[in-house]
């Protein structure tokens, strides 16, 4: 894996946990734990998609940084960096 | 509405093309008891669903079958990436090959194209999470017969992942099911289609 794989592995891992949470929260609304937990795994994700998208590129398409339009610079989810 | 995260739920990165394993996996895709099936069917569903609970289960999973469906993708993808022929010969991957190439088409591991016969949308929402609840069982022996044929440790990594939530979304689904008959008259839940007959709720309240 590419440091940028890596990086981006661990903002998935963050942000699957915090999904499973949530969607057990649709039928446990008033878990007041559970609720904490899906706060903290996207608190955990946060800086680190911070971080990813300064140096590689935005995830969505609202956070482009500079003066280029790189939303669309690959590689692409599907892709790794020898298809670019 | 939706908005597009540029990443796959779970990491997908395959080194060794298999054009023979593609063939079975594309079955996810648009095959019977696939992702493109399972994301239509909740998305579908979710707009007559009667209670919170229900929206949100039906949005949130029909959402990340779609994560499901492009993760599929990306495998079938980095199965077939870079072909020869002589390689596509030796799979037996001419016959998929010769209608597609090598672009991603939604059918299943037998050739038949993705239709909406796969899927249900019935207007009952205790029929519908039945038939939600027997689809991710499908879907979960359906990636269980694909492990059998996986040797490549970065291909099962994924399907294993995959698998995974289906046993999780029946799990939820179950629960719907629960929070829906709870509401409802437990002497006979069938007395009334809790989408359509709304006063079946307005009564069990005013109790």
């Amino acid at each position: 894996m590419t440091k940028r794989e890596t990086l981006l592995k661990k903002i998935s891992t963050y942000q699957f946990a915090a999904l499973d949470t949530q969607l057990y929260l649709n039928t446990h609304p008033n878990d007041s734990a559970a609720l904490e937990k899906a706060e903290r795994y996207n608190a955990m994700a946060k800086p680190l998609i911070e971080q990813y998208e300064e140096q590689y590129g935005p995830l969505t398409k609202n956070n482009n940084e500079g003066n280029r339009w790189n939303w669309m610079k690959g590689p692409w989810p599907w892709e790794s960096e020898d298809d670019c | 509405m939706f908005v597009y995260e540029k990443k796959l739920q779970y990491p997908v990165n395959i080194k060794t093309p298999n054009p023979k394993l593609a063939k079975i996996i594309i079955t996810q895709y648009g095959g019977p008891d696939g992702e493109l099936g399972a994301s239509l069917r909740y998305l579908s569903q979710r707009f007559t669903m009667p209670m919170p609970e229900l929206k949100g289960t039906l949005t949130d999973i029909g959402t990340e079958e779609l994560n499901h469906l492009e993760m599929i993708g990306a495998i079938v993808y980095q199965l077939t990436k870079n072909l020869t022929e002589e390689q596509i010969k030796a799979a037996g991957f001419e016959d998929y090959f010769v209608d597609h190439t090598t672009g991603i088409y939604p059918q299943s591991a037998g050739g038949a194209p993705f239709t909406a016969a796969y899927i249900q949308s019935k207007g009952d929402a205790i029929t519908d999470l039945h038939e939600n609840m027997a689809a991710e069982q499908k879907a979960r022996t359906t990636y269980d017969n694909i492990l059998r044929f996986c040797d490549d440790y970065e291909v099962k990594d994924a399907i294993r992942f995959l698998r995974e939530r289906e046993v999780v979304h029946y799990q939820r689904f179950g629960e719907n099911l629960r929070l829906l008959t709870d509401k409802l008259d437990e002497k006979n839940f069938y007395a009334f289609n809790p989408e359509f007959d709304k006063a079946c709720f307005r009564k069990k309240q005013s109790k």
